[in-house]
C-alpha cells in the first residue's frame, strides 16, 4: 500500500450547534485519486474548506506529509503543498491565462519579492524553471492555444481548467478539486477525467469532490462517502457501487 | 514592443514639456500652482498604489502628508539636522504611523477599510489641531527653512529652482511606482484588486502585500508633505484634512485609476481646476463638485482610459 500524504484524523467542525462534520477520518495516499461523494449537505464542502484553511476546525488533526497543517492560515497550507480549486470559476479576469498560471507558481519561488522591483538578487534560473513548468502545465490542461488571451474572454470550461492549472503551478503534493465538472458538457468531462489522471501521473495526489457519478467512478482509485457529516463507507469504486448503505443513502437503486 | 515605444515617446515628450514649462509660464502664480501640482503628483502616485492597483480606497493620504510635513518641520526646529535629512526621514516617520494603523485596518475589507482610514485622518487632524505644545495648533508652524545654505549653489527662494527640485523628485517617485507595479509585487497587488480570495488560495499572504502597498503609499504622501512644508515655509492642520484626502482620491480617479500616467494628469487637474473656476466666485465649489461628479460618471476609467480608447479607435480607423 502506498504511503499516506494527507491524513485527516477525527475531524469535527460545528457551526454553532450544527455539527457539519463529525469524527471524520480518511487519508489520501501518494499519487492516488480519492473521490469524496455524498448527498447535498453531507459535509463535502465543509471538509474541503476545513482542509484548505477557510474554516478553523473544531477538533481533530490534519497532517500533510510530516507537517500538521490545521493551525496554518490558508496561504501557508499552499506553500506546504496543498492546492485547491473552487466550485465556481474563480479567476483573475484582467490577466492573461499565462500570467495567472505564472502568478500561481510564485509560491514556489525562493527569491524575495522585492528582488523583482529593482532586479537585484533576481534569480534567472528560477525564472527559467518556472517558465518551463508553466508551459508544461498549459500543455496538459489544453490551455496552450489561449495562453495569451485575457482570462475574462475564455470559455467557462477553459476557466475551470485554468483553475486547475493555477493550482498545479504551486507544485502541490495534494490538489483538492471542488466539483471540477460543474457546468461542463460531456466531451469536456471526458477531457477533465484525462486531466485528473494525468495529474496523478505527475505524482500529485488528488482529492476530488463531485456529483457526477460516471466521472468519479471512472477516475477514482478509492472513494469516501459522507452522509450527515460522517463517513458511511470507503472503498474502491466497485465496492462503493455495490455497498447497500451507500445505495440507500445516496446512489439509489438505478446506480 | 510597439506599445512600449509609444509609451516611451509619451513620457519623453511629457518630460520635455515639464522641463520647458517654467519658461512658457508668464504668470508667476501659475508656476506656484505647478509646483503644488507636482507635489500632488507624488502624493497621488502613492494613493494610486493602494487605491488604483490594490483596489483599497484609503481616505488618509492628506493626513499622511500632514505627518510628513510636521515631522520634517519639527525635526528641523528641535535638532540641527539639515533640511535634506529631515525631508528624507519624514517618509519613514510616516511609514511608522502607516504600519501602526495599516496592520489592524487591513484586516477589514472594502468599505470598512475606507471608513477606518477616514477615521485615522480625522484623528491626525484633531491631534495637529489640539496638541499645541508640539504643533502650535491652528496657528501652525511658520518659518520652515528652505533647503540649501543661504549662499549656496541654488537660490531656493526662487520658485523656478524649487520647481525643478520637485520635478526631479516627482519623476523619481513616478519611476519607483512604475517599477513596483511592473514587479511581482505589483502583479500581486493587481491580483488582490481582481480577486483577493483567489490570491490566498494560490499561497500568497495577501495581507502582507496590502500592508506593503499601504505603507509605501503613505511614504509617498509623507514625502509630498515634507516637500510642501519647505516650499510654503508654513503649515497648519487645515490642508491635511479629509477634504484634501478626497482630492487625492479624485486625482487618481480623474486621471486614470491603476495607470502610471493617471495620477500625473489627475494631480494637475485637482490643483488647477478650482483655480480656473474662480470666475464663478462663490459657486466655484458647486461647479467643481459638478465637474467631478460628471467626470466620474462619464469617464470611470479617467482621462487616461478615455484617451487610450480614442487612440485605439483612431488606430483601427487608419488601418
Amino acid at each position: 500500500m502506498k504511503a499516506p500524504v494527507l491524513k485527516v484524523d477525527t475531524l469535527c467542525k460545528s457551526f454553532g450547534g450544527v455539527h457539519a462534520i463529525r469524527d471524520l477520518s480518511f487519508e489520501v495516499r501518494e499519487a492516488e485519486i480519492l473521490g469524496l461523494i455524498g448527498p447535498n449537505g453531507s459535509g463535502k464542502s465543509t471538509t474541503v474548506n476545513s482542509l484548505a484553511g477557510i474554516f478553523a476546525i473544531t477538533s481533530g488533526k490534519i497532517t500533510l506529509g510530516d507537517a500538521q497543517i490545521d493551525g496554518l492560515p490558508e496561504y501557508a497550507r499552499v506553500a506546504q503543498g496543498l492546492a485547491r480549486t473552487f466550485q465556481t470559476a474563480s479567476t483573475f479576469s484582467e490577466f492573461t491565462v499565462r500570467e495567472q498560471v505564472l502568478l500561481g507558481s510564485n509560491v514556489t519561488r525562493t527569491s524575495h519579492p522585492l528582488s523583482s522591483v529593482f532586479g537585484i538578487g533576481r534569480k534567472a534560473d528560477e525564472d527559467a524553471a518556472l517558465e518551463e513548468r508553466v508551459a508544461h502545465i498549459l500543455e496538459i490542461t489544453n490551455l496552450k492555444p489561449v495562453e495569451h488571451a485575457r482570462v475574462g474572454t475564455i470559455s467557462s470550461a477553459q476557466q475551470r481548467f485554468l483553475m486547475i492549472a493555477t493550482a498545479l503551478a504551486s507544485d502541490p503534493k495534494v490538489i483538492l478539486l471542488d466539483e471540477p465538472a460543474a457546468g461542463l458538457v460531456s466531451h469536456e468531462r471526458k477531457t477533465l477525467s484525462e486531466l485528473i489522471k494525468s495529474i496523478r501521473a505527475l505524482g500529485v495526489s488528488v482529492l476530488v469532490i463531485e456529483h457526477h457519478m460516471a466521472l468519479i467512478m471512472d477516475v477514482s482509485d478509492r472513494i469516501v462517502v459522507l452522509n450527515f457529516g460522517q463517513k458511511i463507507a470507503e472503498g474502491t469504486p466497485e465496492e462503493i457501487r455495490n455497498n447497500p448503505v451507500v445505495i440507500d443513502a445516496y446512489l439509489g437503486e438505478a446506480a | 514592443m510597439m506599445t512600449l515605444n509609444r509609451t516611451f515617446i509619451f513620457y519623453a515628450v511629457a518630460l520635455v514639456g515639464f522641463i520647458l514649462l517654467p519658461q512658457l509660464i508668464a504668470v508667476k502664480y501659475y508656476l506656484h500652482l505647478s509646483v503644488l501640482a507636482l507635489i500632488w503628483v507624488i502624493a497621488a502616485q502613492g494613493q494610486n498604489l493602494i487605491q488604483g492597483y490594490t483596489g483599497y480606497v484609503s481616505i488618509v493620504q492628506a493626513g499622511f502628508m500632514g505627518i510628513g510635513a510636521y515631522s520634517t518641520a519639527l525635526m528641523g526646529i528641535h535638532s540641527d539636522m539639515p533640511v535634506w535629512l529631515t525631508i528624507t526621514l519624514a517618509p519613514f516617520v510616516t511609514a511608522f504611523f502607516a504600519l501602526l494603523t495599516g496592520y489592524p485596518s487591513l484586516r477589514v475589507k472594502g468599505h470598512y477599510f475606507a471608513i477606518v482610514t477616514l477615521a485615522f485622518n480625522m484623528v491626525i487632524f484633531i491631534v495637529l489641531m489640539n496638541f499645541h505644545e508640539l504643533t502650535q495648533g491652528e496657528a501652525g508652524i511658520t518659518g520652515i527653512p528652505k533647503p540649501g545654505a543661504k549662499d549656496g549653489l541654488f537660490n531656493w527662494r526662487d520658485r523656478e529652482t524649487y520647481y525643478y527640485f520637485v520635478l526631479i523628485i516627482a519623476v523619481l517617485m513616478t519611476a519607483l511606482a512604475a517599477l513596483i507595479v511592473r514587479s511581482r509585487i505589483g502583479q500581486t497587488l493587481i491580483a488582490i484588486r481582481q480577486n483577493e480570495d483567489l490570491v490566498g488560495a494560490i499561497g500568497i499572504a495577501a495581507w502582507k502585500y496590502k500592508l506593503f502597498a499601504f505603507v509605501i503609499s503613505a511614504m509617498f504622501g509623507g514625502l509630498a508633505g515634507a516637500i510642501y512644508a519647505h516650499y510654503q515655509s508654513f503649515i497648519n492642520p487645515e490642508i491635511f484634512g479629509v477634504a484634501q484626502s478626497l482630492d487625492a482620491i479624485l486625482a487618481v480617479i480623474i486621471g486614470g485609476s491603476g495607470t502610471i500616467a493617471g495620477p500625473i494628469i489627475g494631480a494637475f487637474f485637482v490643483v488647477f481646476l478650482p483655480e480656473y473656476l474662480r470666475f464663478a466666485d462663490s459657486f466655484r465649489l458647486i461647479l467643481y463638485g459638478l465637474v467631478l461628479v460628471l467626470a466620474t460618471i462619464f469617464m470611470p476609467r479617467g482621462i487616461v482610459g478615455v484617451t487610450t480608447d480614442l487612440m485605439a479607435k483612431w488606430g483601427r480607423g487608419k488601418t
